[in-house]
């Protein structure tokens, strides 16, 4: 940036020797406060509402950023909570356990996104973005786990935006979630993903875990192209590259199961550490 | 649709290519590969011609091929070849790639608008760098309105390159702030160029008003930031002591009674904000010390009698 540069050339005043230092500074107070008992000019009362104006709109806008933190800390703890209930799930207790992670998803989204949809509207959408984006991120992480589990499909943008535009006043522009942020929560959802394959196949669920592997290189392959796109992209970036270590991941975790399948069938779906599917064979 | 996004670089792309071929071997580092000898029938035919094809893959064929066996897996070929060999995939593809499509043609265009309001505030640093070179010359005494007549053209070029990037706002309401990251700097000087440029001429302050006019600017459409004025108007006082300073070695004595009076009555302004700690707060600090040295240079004029009797008068006046 051309001003900084420009700033710090001044640092060194000619005039000032420091000897004369300590006298100067007690001499300088003094004026200070003798210029302050001058009286007011009328430009000195002009500067004076400006700047009032301007602290009350600084204030505004501080004071909403921190409501918008408040209230994005509570939907990213309580979306976290969501995924955890989501990889509560086995082979028998599906249902009950997705129920349960759709009241909860429901829940956050009527107490806690309800309270971000109010806050923001216009240009703070954009204005505050980094308050809100972790929080969004792990919303649609949450959202899309659940749709997942449940139909084997990608919630998509639409769907999500559709559901929030019921939150909000009529006469407020709804809080759409930007592209972007969608986009991000979709590349964490592949490390949830990745997680619930590896556990599927521990549980002997290998179809599971290879449908999981099939979406998430088509989350990836898509990623891949939408990524160098992406408005500063650095988060994205790094996303990408963990993504890739997920499929892999996955990919060698099926791999394990159907080149040593034989060999551990008998030991899937029970309860013994098995560490065979990381390519580390169990037993010689 | 382009076949590459805008604005890619040919050495943008080998850079691209060559990142992700250290991901991939970064990937299966940690992913611990193990040995493969044979293919599993799983494994899906290497990569055939997409459908849709995007020359971005294609760059990538020649990669799948050298290395060994496992980046088969990358493959471009829609994963519906495998859809036969396993149970029942019941996710809907095409729905998937319909969204996706769409979002590319988004990402596209506010990448290509994006380009354009970097190229407009290219133009603007530099007519604001021209600005700015013109106002140097006070530093050399030379009389104010010959620096005002000199800035004058590239002050309008300023205002009308802000007309243009209004312009690009105009068809994207509501998303001045997205982009907002990339005029922002050259906005915050062209501020302190024209606040500094205001003082010289009228001794005053330019409010944040005044400046919005001066470039042009609507703060219904497509206003001055408020933030972006304060930094201005610090990276202005930033100026000062160095003026302060040629002007009494020019020999005008009574520039530092002004430009105290000036910078005390701003810094008081500035007080009366309440600033968290972000980086307007690190400028307003700065000025503290900006103030305090042209103090120490009204200091050294005032010891020495070197300021008119006039200036001494109404000061005894007064206290």
């Amino acid at each position: 940036m051309l001003c900084f540069f420009l700033r710090y050339r001044f640092l060194y005043s000619p005039l000032m020797a420091t000897a004369k230092h300590q006298r100067l500074h007690q001499i300088a107070g003094a004026s200070l406060a003798g210029s302050a008992k001058k009286p007011k000019t009328m430009m000195d009362s002009a500067m004076k509402e400006e700047f009032a104006k301007h602290a009350d709109y600084l204030n505004a806008l501080n004071d909403k950023r921190e409501r918008v933190v408040k209230a994005s800390r509570d939907v990213t703890m309580n979306s976290k909570k969501v995924i955890f209930q989501v990889h509560r799930i086995s082979k028998h207790n599906k249902e009950e356990v997705l129920s349960k992670a759709e009241n909860d998803l429901a829940s956050v989204t009527d107490q806690y996104m309800s309270r971000l949809v109010k806050e923001l509207q216009g240009t703070d959408f954009w204005k505050l973005r980094r308050a809100y984006t972790f929080a969004v991120q792990e919303y649609v992480e949450a959202a899309t786990f659940c749709r997942f589990c449940k139909t084997g499909t990608l919630l998509n943008l639409a769907e999500i935006n559709a559901s929030l535009l019921a939150l909000s006043d009529k006469d407020v522009e709804p809080l759409q979630i930007n592209v972007l942020d969608y986009l991000l929560g979709v590349a964490d959802l592949t490390g949830e993903l990745m997680r619930l394959a590896i556990g599927r196949i521990s549980d002997g669920e290998v179809e599971y875990a290879e449908q999981i592997c099939k979406f998430v290189r088509d989350i990836y392959r898509e990623l891949t192209l939408l990524e160098p796109m992406m408005d500063d992209n650095i988060e994205m970036k790094k996303k990408m590259e963990t993504m890739l270590q997920s499929v892999v991941k996955i990919e060698n975790a099926c791999f394990g199961v159907h080149v040593r399948g034989s060999e551990y069938i008998p030991l899937l779906g029970s309860s013994d550490p098995d560490y065979s599917f990381l390519g580390v064979p169990d037993f010689e | 649709m382009s076949s590459a996004p805008a604005g890619k670089s040919a050495g943008g792309e080998r850079g691209r290519l060559r990142e992700r071929r250290l991901a991939i071997r970064t990937a299966f580092r940690t992913a611990s590969l193990p040995a493969l000898s044979s293919a599993s029938s799983r494994l899906p035919p290497l990569p055939c011609p997409n459908p849709n094809p995007k020359p971005v893959l294609f760059l990538l064929l020649p990669l799948l091929r050298t290395p060994p066996f496992s980046l088969r897996r990358f493959s471009s070929s829609p994963p519906r070849d495998n859809a036969t060999s396993s149970s029942s995939s019941s996710y809907s593809l095409p729905f998937m790639e319909k969204q996706f499509e769409d979002f590319r043609h988004q990402l596209d265009e506010s990448g290509s608008v994006r380009e354009r309001i970097r190229s407009v505030v290219m133009e603007m640093e530099a007519a604001a760098r021209l600005v700015h070179s013109s106002l140097l010359l006070v530093h050399q005494s030379l009389p104010v309105l010959e620096v005002l007549e000199k800035t004058k053209l590239q002050i309008e070029v300023i205002k009308g390159l802000f007309g243009r990037l209004a312009e690009i706002l105009r068809e994207r309401p509501d998303q001045y702030y997205r982009y907002h990251g990339d005029w922002r700097s050259e906005t915050q000087t062209v501020v302190s160029l024209l606040a500094f440029l205001h003082w010289l001429e009228t001794g005053s302050l330019l409010m944040h008003t005044e400046a919005e006019k001066k470039l042009g600017l609507d703060s219904s459409e497509f206003g001055l930031d408020i933030e972006d004025y304060l930094i201005g108007l610090c990276f202005m006082s930033n100026e000062l002591p160095r003026y302060v300073v040629n002007q009494v070695t020019a020999g005008d004595y009574d520039c530092p009674r002004k430009v105290l009076k000036f910078l005390t009555d701003l810094h008081a302004a500035f007080r009366m904000l309440n600033l968290r700690n972000d980086f307007l707060r690190k400028k307003f600090d700065g000025m503290k010390y900006d103030l305090r040295r042209v103090e120490e240079v009204y200091y050294d004029v005032k010891i020495r009698g070197l300021a008119s009797t006039e200036s001494t008068q109404d000061e005894t006046a007064q206290a």
